[in-house]
């Protein structure tokens, strides 16, 4: 019985991407903008090799930057948003203070940020502040720009801040009393009752967040000054027609933030199976 | 002057609250009650009389506006060492399976898992719950189950005094009765002074060796309760008290007005 959900749950979710596949192969026979299934898949087949007639590195390592920039900036925007919206969760000045910024902020498009973080940080990368003029022979750090790396940063930072806010908010008077009597420090309070008693909100907060890393770094990789990465593979391939090279790296975007999803919800499973179901 | 027997002391205690519908709201108004070591104290009142606000001040959770409340001849400036509180409902953490909820108390001592984990099981095995429900989450157990559990989470780390809030009242009755059973047999065993608070007079005649019966933040009777234990609920002199009690309470009650 659950084979079979399982099989009629595949079978479902394969009916679109069947259909997008079908629509795209009538599309590309005799089309010079649209590129073939077929040569699409040539290059996925060869992710390391150079793109003859392309001014970018191979798909593989234009995967590796995006990533690696993504992990930076997602990983500042975790470890400085968490406990500030701790803070602003548990503290009534602190909640006064910053949750009109942190609200008004969240509607602001990260990609709007973009020429903000160019013009503060220019084509600065960690490779330019420790080996100067130097920096290329250093081509991973150079490509972690600052610019793009804030602008992911302020992407994440505010849906994972504000879910780590609600969720300190919500724990229960009740529950850091109880622990109180049993003789806990303010810092006990914190690590047994008010971080765990959060954590739900705050990998739903991360996984938001995470999202929004994702789709932030393609277009931040697009704008001028960016070498490397996915998106930037997109912009030369649709600069010089090879659009197999920006089929290829739709998908590739595409694969790894499911991945990145999936491990994130799968945290969001583990925190949360304390949670009665609903019914 | 507060004797070396004695465990817990209201002198003249006072709260006030300020709520946005009124701006003074006395829980507790000169509030003087002494209880000795070892001795099972319930306080009897109707709802809003300040019963759950005299053991708040107990626990050091809040602070009286004046008078002072003494634990163990110590002033109470934060919750005190040595100190169980079971409430009510809701208290257990959700995300903790039932054995880690019980060792709570001990993992914030700082005692190594192994240890812990051993006196945690010999505390569930004295309220009557099994290893099949350590690994339960409170709400995959029943409203008796996670009472029992909230009662051994209190005794692992051995307190000398327990504090307790109507902590059967969500319970259907056979069910209390068990576990008003199981709270005689460890106060039987480890004496310590329990500090009980119920709106049950039944449940307060069973349990105490003194009934303080409580109205409008004040205490109004002291009723010892001298009947041998087990209890006979049904016994003529048990009835008897029963009815003392009430009439101590209707009276103060009716004279002011309010729920019983």
């Amino acid at each position: 019985m659950k084979a079979k959900r399982w099989i009629v749950r595949v079978l479902l979710g394969a009916i679109v991407p069947v259909a997008i596949l079908v629509v795209w192969h009538v599309a590309s026979v005799g089309s010079v903008v649209v590129p073939s299934i077929g040569a699409v898949l040539e290059v996925l087949a060869h992710p390391l090799r150079d793109p003859p007639a392309l001014d970018s590195t191979s798909l593989a390592s234009g995967a590796l930057i995006s990533v690696l920039r993504v992990v930076c900036g997602f990983g500042l925007a975790a470890v400085t948003a968490i406990p500030i919206g701790l803070l602003v969760g548990r503290s009534r000045g602190a909640m006064d203070m910053l949750s009109p910024t942190m609200a008004a902020a969240m509607v602001i498009s990260p990609i709007a940020w973009i020429p903000v973080a160019i013009i503060a940080f220019g084509l600065s990368s960690p490779a330019t502040a420790l080996y100067g003029d130097e920096h290329w022979r250093f081509g991973l750090l150079d490509q972690l720009r600052f610019a793009i790396v804030a602008v992911i940063w302020l992407g994440a930072f505010f849906p994972i801040a504000l879910n780590a806010a609600g969720g300190a908010k919500r724990v229960r008077e009740a529950h850091i009393e109880a622990a109180r009597v049993l003789g806990a420090t303010r810092r006990q309070v914190l690590a047994k009752v008010i971080l765990p008693s959060a954590a739900p909100s705050i990998v739903t907060g991360l996984r938001v967040g995470g999202g929004i890393a994702w789709r932030v770094i393609i277009a931040a990789e697009i704008f001028p000054g960016t070498r490397g990465g996915l998106g930037y593979m997109i912009a030369t391939a649709h600069e010089q027609a090879s659009y197999e090279y920006a089929f290829a790296s739709i998908i590739v975007i595409g694969a790894i933030g499911l991945v990145l999803d999936g491990m994130l919800r799968l945290a969001e499973h583990r925190v949360g199976r304390w949670q009665p179901k609903e019914r | 002057m507060t004797g070396e027997h004695e465990a817990i002391r209201f002198e003249n205690a006072s709260k006030c609250f300020v709520t946005p519908a009124r701006p003074e709201v006395w829980a507790l108004r000169g509030f003087n009650l002494s209880c000795l070591a070892r001795q099972l104290t319930c306080v009897v009142g109707p709802s809003g009389c300040g019963k759950t606000t005299l053991l708040r001040l107990a626990a050091g959770l809040d602070f009286p506006t004046s008078g002072r409340v003494l634990m163990r001849g110590r002033p109470v400036d934060g919750p005190p060492d040595g100190v169980g509180l079971v409430s009510q409902e809701g208290t257990l953490l959700p995300w903790r399976r039932a054995l880690a909820n019980v060792t709570l108390g001990l993992e914030i001592r700082g005692m190594g898992r192994a240890e812990r984990r051993a006196a945690a099981r010999a505390v569930l095995q004295r309220v009557h719950l099994g290893r099949d429900v350590e690994r339960s989450y409170p709400h995959e157990l029943s409203g008796g189950m996670r009472q029992r559990l909230a009662l051994a989470r209190a005794l692992c780390p051995n307190p000398r005094i327990l504090l307790m809030d109507e902590p059967f009242a969500s319970v259907d009755e056979p069910t209390r009765h068990h576990l008003q059973g199981d709270l005689l047999g460890v106060w039987a065993a480890d004496g310590q002074t329990i500090l009980f608070v119920t709106h049950s007079i039944e449940e307060a005649v069973y349990l105490a060796d003194r009934v303080v019966v409580m109205t409008f933040g004040r205490t109004v009777a002291e009723i010892p309760v001298s009947l041998p234990r087990p209890r006979d609920r049904l016994s003529q002199e048990f009835i008897d008290l029963l009815l003392v009690v009430r009439r101590a309470l209707t009276e103060h009650v009716d004279e002011k007005g309010g729920d019983v």
